[in-house]
């Protein structure tokens, strides 16, 4: 038997409110005790032990990131591995992947495939609808036997009215939540049947103006949500808004949630750290769906985030080839990779004193799992060792060339913040050297 | 004989535009004295005798590239080039690399390997040059791109009118049309701001871009109103596809509510002129008789002032970078 022992980490555990600086033992997968001094001589006899001082760093439990996409020149194994290194123990991916996750023997296929007890979980939303057209309901209850905990059309909006109406219905029937990208495409532009001649490209605003790029409209987040949340309270459905990014749509959940509608949402960090004036160098890493919105959407997502009415951030990774985003931007792909900044950038919120520390790491931990009907990961006695340790102070720049995935909206951005170890079933998936330098015996 | 022609040219160079860049990709951005001095030059070319000799720049390689189609544009840039003494290579890519599946960057470094000192670029993508002058080490002029800006222009509108009437300065110029999706409008909107005109901006609510007023305009959805006493109206190309659909109902509905007729033009100051990028459609944003109105009508002016701009822009280019080598 092997014994972990972190000496003297802060733990900080958003379920049990528990933050206190404590020893931490970890045995096998589970984690064996949780002590203000734990006793070494108590399992002398046993044939192992590793000792690290983690005086000055935290501990909580692993991430959920809620919003995966794996992209075509991706390796699910590889971006398992990449997610484990930067805190995230468990993901959920998103079905627009080739082909489709639309059907319960594909479901099954990946989840066999990511079946690795060293590496990030992988969980998959399914495809809500067969095919992109969007009309015919997806085999959604088979899906969710073989583990779907959620049901969305991913980086697309459900369009149609009557197939979200039954959708909801459906999905309430087998208790799972759907989960909506929200923008209006004959509004963006982005409906390719319709005959507009536009390709919504950014927000629309002054910045789109002087770019003399297709603006898409705030409020194409609005009127899907408004009608959502309609179809929500008809049908008792849990509904979910993926990366939530205006004012507008924020002030229409806050408002659902009071009369205790099934409501939640996440945002992603480019829309609490970034506005559409990133653009104006026609900078491609910018180019997001939904898109960059202005100051004061930015700022409605932060007031969200602070009132609840935000429930969790997910990474929103969406990593894209070089080749594809150097391009002019009409021309470029949509997306940024995100799971390498995810945790850095909601550290980033309570640096700048937005929220606390303990906050932060539930919008990134139970509150996803909340949303998901997951398990609420816990640090305590006997519960599964998934866990990370970080130096929350450590001083750090986000650096392109560091990162495995591209592009980042975040490039040099002076941060402060370091995940230093990952462990998932209680093993160590990822040990910075900063951290194996503590060890003491 | 040979002696004299060299000490000519060396005066001559000696005028040439100093530019903060060594690209032209936009309007936005360049200080007043900058576009001053280049309008002032090619005023300098535009009175010279055709048959002056102004080759100063020979072996001066120029590619004209051109990923959307055009002519007057392209006529006018190797003319310019051509009668600055420099060699000139027109290429025309519409569609061409796309096909082949190349990446725009790869086609630009393919260029860029045969090492010219100049690339004249026009794409449909907004911002396109400025991905090409990121990656090359030639200079790059903005011939127009998507709906961005096309700064040659803005700088012969801008010489056409101070030829005209003599100033800028508190002009009241009236920009009507399809100003969303205009490149046209938008570097027009920068160069006559910056030089202290006041431009108004006539649209239908559906042509004109959000905020517009930020970059210092008025904005019109009623022509009449638009124009009134107004020194310059400026008519913008309305694309075919745009005349019919969501946009507008019909061409015959443009032309009633915003295409240039007399009654229209009567509201606008007596000595008003109207121009136009072109190419025009006659009767639907203009009637083909004021077009031809050589009284009112400055277009052929303008065609013939992009001769010379070009010039003083391409050799401004040259001088800028010489420039910049000795430093």
């Amino acid at each position: 038997m092997t014994f972990t022992v972190l000496k003297s980490i802060k733990v900080l555990n958003p379920k049990t409110s528990f933050n206190e600086i404590s020893d931490v033992v970890v045995c096998s997968d589970k984690i064996f005790s949780i002590c203000k001094d734990f006793k070494t001589e108590v399992s002398q006899q046993d044939k192992q032990i590793n000792i690290y001082n983690c005086n000055g760093l935290t501990m909580s439990p692993g991430l959920i990131d809620m919003r995966v996409n794996i992209g075509k020149t991706e390796n699910l194994t590889a971006t398992q591995k990449i997610a484990a290194e930067n805190g995230i123990t468990s993901m959920v991916i998103l079905p627009n992947q080739t082909p489709k996750l639309n059907n319960p023997s594909i479901i099954d296929h990946i989840k066999r495939q990511s079946e690795n007890p060293n590496l990030t979980k992988v969980n998959i939303y399914g495809a809500a609808t067969k095919d992109d057209q969007g009309l015919e309901m997806s085999e959604i209850g088979l899906m969710s036997e073989m583990g779907s905990i959620g049901f969305t059309n991913g980086n697309k909006s459900i369009k149609n009215s009557l197939v979200m109406r039954r959708l909801m219905s459906y999905a309430a029937m087998i208790n799972r939540p759907i989960i909506q990208h929200a923008e209006d495409e004959d509004l963006s532009g982005l409906n390719k049947a319709s005959t507009t001649l536009i390709n919504g490209e950014m927000n629309e605003g002054e910045v789109s103006t002087r770019l003399g790029l297709i603006g898409i409209p705030s409020c194409a987040e609005v009127i899907i949500v408004e009608r959502d949340i309609r179809l929500a309270k008809l049908t008792g459905a849990s509904y979910h808004v993926a990366h939530i990014s205006t004012r507008d749509s924020i002030n229409v959940i806050r408002e659902a949630k009071k009369i205790g509608l099934k409501v939640t949402c996440d945002t992603a960090p480019p829309y609490f750290a970034l506005n559409e004036t990133s653009l104006l160098s026609y900078n491609t890493a910018f180019k997001l769906s939904p898109p960059l919105r202005n100051e004061d959407d930015r700022l409605a997502v932060i007031e969200g985030i602070q009132d609840g009415t935000i429930d969790a951030i997910a990474s929103d990774h969406r990593a894209r080839s070089k080749d594809t985003k150097a391009q002019p931007f009409s021309a470029a792909s949509v997306g940024a990779s995100g799971i390498e900044t995810l945790f850095l950038m909601t550290l980033e919120l309570v640096h700048k004193k937005i929220i606390d520390l303990n906050k932060a790491i539930s919008l990134l931990t139970i509150n996803p799992a909340n949303v998901l009907n997951m398990k609420k990961p816990s640090l305590e006695k006997d519960e599964l060792a998934d866990f990370i340790i970080f130096d929350e102070n450590y001083p750090n720049v986000i650096n392109q060339n560091n990162l495995k995935t591209s592009p980042t909206p975040f490039d040099q951005r002076k941060i402060k913040g370091k995940i230093l170890g990952t462990y998932i079933n209680g093993q160590a998936t990822y040990i910075n050297q900063i951290l194996k330098d503590k060890i003491i015996k | 004989m040979n002696k004299l022609k060299k000490n000519k040219n060396d005066s001559f160079f000696s005028s040439a535009v100093k530019l903060s860049s060594n690209h032209l990709l936009a309007i936005e951005g360049m200080e007043k004295s900058e576009i001053q001095k280049l309008i002032e030059r090619a005023d300098y070319f535009a009175n010279l005798d055709r048959h002056t000799n102004t080759k100063v720049l020979q072996g001066y390689v120029v590619l004209n590239v051109f990923f959307e189609n055009s002519t007057r544009t392209r006529v006018s840039f190797e003319l310019a080039a051509r009668r600055l003494g420099a060699e000139v290579i027109n290429i025309s890519l519409i569609n061409s690399s796309i096909k082949k599946g190349e990446s725009l960057l790869d086609t630009a470094s393919t260029l860029n390997a045969m090492r010219p000192d100049l690339l004249i670029v026009r794409h449909p993508h907004s911002g396109a040059p400025l991905l090409f002058a990121d990656y090359l080490n030639c200079s790059i002029i903005n011939a127009g791109d998507g709906r961005h800006e096309h700064p040659t222009q803005a700088l012969l509108d801008a010489l056409t009118i101070k030829r005209r009437v003599g100033y800028l300065e508190g002009l009241k110029i009236s920009i009507c049309g399809d100003i969303a999706n205009s490149r046209v409008a938008r570097s027009n909107i920068h160069l006559l701001t910056t030089m202290g005109a006041e431009v108004r901006c006539v649209a239908p609510c559906t042509l004109m871009p959000s905020n517009l007023e930020n970059l210092g305009v008025k904005c019109f959805s009623n022509m009449k109103m638009g124009i009134r006493d107004a020194d310059v109206v400026m008519l913008l190309r309305l694309q075919n596809e745009r005349m019919t659909g969501t946009e507008n109902p019909s061409e015959r509905e443009y032309f009633k509510f915003f295409g240039l007729d007399e009654a229209k033009l009567a509201l606008a100051n007596s000595n008003a002129v109207i121009m136009h990028p072109g190419p025009m459609n006659r009767g639907v944003e203009i009637a083909s008789a004021l077009a031809d109105d050589t009284n009112r009508s400055l277009i052929k002016t303008q065609v013939e002032m992009g001769v010379a701009v070009r010039m003083s822009i391409i050799e401004a280019l040259n001088h800028t970078k010489n420039k910049m080598m000795k430093n």
